[in-house]
């Protein structure tokens, strides 16, 4: 059983690891499939400026951001590597019965200057 | 003639179209054909940038984002290693604002080729795939927005491109000038320089216009004055018929020559696949627009040309041997030397052509004697491309004033 607000995203056969995919929420959530085989789920938007990690580089636990490489921990949101400053969320992510499923955190996201959860202000 | 060819060979295509002034004599090119601006952009837009452009060595690009810069006519050309391994081109430029992308003519990009300016962000397939607000507008197509894609081929283990729209054939313009000089385009492939590695490279700043440098490889009238080295290594240099005024032939290496070294000393391994009747020869192959090939048995030197300007030209040259010598760090400056010093020797020689082409006494140009007549065919060449280019005034030949 699931809880009613998890979003189903896909069967965990169509991620790959070493993929990644971009959920169209409020604000979009980046899933990644890291290398190791772990899943993780953050905000996809950088909190420095508008880009999308979902996009980026991860290596082990780490994603860098692909426009001025900002560093953040897949496990945490926390900042690794400036110029960003604010973390991103954390989503926890399920599997259930080989579907990837994913819980939106309820914590106000940090979006970069100019950015509201529905794109640009 | 005092020479070992067999007088059964065949001659080189002489052109038919060169002004034939007498018995002994045709017109060279206009001088102005050597220091226009219009017939030199004629040449970047027509030949160029037209044309199959050899530009890069592929064990120049030794890792996934290593990459390196050229110039080709106008345009600067972006060539790197993507993760696969495969070779890409592109031009060298940002698809936003037009900022030149890689400013520099070699680096090692880590994980994509980012613009300095706005931070557009290509990956090594020059797909488009970030940019400040890029989720924002779903409409760019990372594609249509990628960094737009060069024509390439890789062969004797260079990188070839072309910015031509189509490509002209690779198989005739290419392989065919090694089949036009050597009789049979395999006769290269038992040198296997695809599989050779590079044992010495060396740049030359030539302060001449390109065609002046073709025009010199071409022929041997020159060599026993200016190359006296190399006429020691290759005694029939001295009548003055090059190589390349035959089809087929080699120039012999004479009898006390051990290899083609600056004092005739013994070579480097010899490249096992160079046939019995290659033993001892030297080949040398013009791939127009810009490349000269040249075939001993222990190694293969190749010339890039850069044309940069009417009056300059970067010619990169490199000395390639069995990998096995060069990784054994066999001492190769004997080997080196000898080419190198032909190098300097021929590239002073058109230097101090260039600042002649713009005399008023060089406005009709010079003369070809018969050693050098199969230039004309390379001057009809370039003629029939940018010779509308070429100032009408400058036709003809030039009447002696007494």
């Amino acid at each position: 059983m699931t809880a009613d607000d998890m979003i189903r995203v896909c069967p965990l056969s169509q991620l790959d690891r070493g993929d990644a995919m971009r959920l169209d929420t409020r604000p979009p959530i980046a899933l990644f499939h890291t290398e190791e085989g772990e899943l993780f789920a953050i905000d996809d938007t950088c909190t420095h400026q508008d880009a999308s990690l979902t996009d980026g580089y991860v290596e082990g636990c780490e994603v860098e951001c692909p426009l001025h490489a900002s560093k953040f921990d897949l496990r945490t949101g926390m900042v690794d590597a400036p110029p960003a400053k604010l973390p991103v969320r954390v989503h926890a992510v399920e599997i259930h019965d080989g579907d990837i499923y994913v819980k939106e955190s309820d914590e106000v996201p940090n979006l970069p200057p100019g950015i509201t959860i529905d794109g640009h202000a | 003639m005092t020479t070992s060819t067999d007088s059964t060979e065949k001659l080189a295509s002489q052109g038919s179209g060169a002004t034939k002034i007498s018995e002994s004599l045709i017109a060279t090119l206009p001088g102005s054909t050597y220091v226009e601006e219009a017939v030199f952009r004629a040449e970047q837009e027509r030949i160029f940038e037209q044309m199959w452009f050899c530009a890069i060595r592929s064990s120049d690009l030794d890792k996934a984002g290593a990459w390196r810069t050229v110039q080709i006519g106008r345009e600067s050309v972006l060539i790197s290693r993507t993760r696969k391994g495969e070779i890409r081109a592109f031009y060298n430029i940002c698809r936003h604002r037009g900022v030149k992308l890689c400013m520099e003519e070699q680096g090692e990009a880590a994980r994509n080729f980012q613009c300095p300016y706005h931070a557009w962000t290509y990956d090594f397939e020059g797909k488009l795939i970030a940019a400040p607000n890029l989720t924002k507008m779903p409409d760019i197509d990372r594609d249509t927005y990628g960094l737009a894609k060069v024509h390439l081929r890789e062969y004797l283990g260079y990188v070839w491109v072309c910015l031509a729209d189509e490509p002209p054939s690779f198989e005739e313009d290419v392989m065919g000038a090694i089949e036009e000089r050597l009789g049979d385009v395999h006769k290269i492939d038992g040198y296997d320089v695809a599989n050779l590695s590079l044992g010495r490279r060396i740049r030359y700043d030539v302060k001449a216009n390109w065609k002046l440098i073709i025009e010199n490889f071409m022929e041997c009238y020159h060599c026993a004055t200016i190359h006296p080295e190399l006429t020691e290594v290759l005694p029939e240099f001295a009548d003055g018929l090059a190589a390349q005024y035959f089809v087929g032939h080699g120039a012999e290496f004479g009898e006390n020559i051990k290899g083609f070294t600056i004092d005739g000393s013994e070579g480097l391994d010899q490249l096992p696949g160079v046939a019995e009747d290659q033993d001892r020869r030297y080949y040398a192959i013009t791939i127009k627009p810009t490349v000269f090939v040249n075939l001993v048995p222990d190694h293969v030197i190749i010339h890039r040309m850069f044309p940069l300007a009417t009056d300059r030209t970067i010619v990169e040259c490199d000395w390639l041997y069995l990998p096995s010598v060069v990784e054994s760090g066999k001492d190769v400056s004997a080997s080196v030397e000898l080419f190198h010093r032909v190098n300097q020797q021929d590239f002073d020689a058109c230097e101090r052509c260039q600042p002649a082409m713009g005399s008023k006494i060089y406005a009709k140009g010079g003369v070809l004697v018969p050693s050098e007549h199969h230039i004309g065919a390379f001057h009809e060449w370039v003629m029939e491309r940018v010779g509308e280019f070429v100032p009408e005034s400058s036709h003809g030949t030039r009447t002696e004033v007494r």
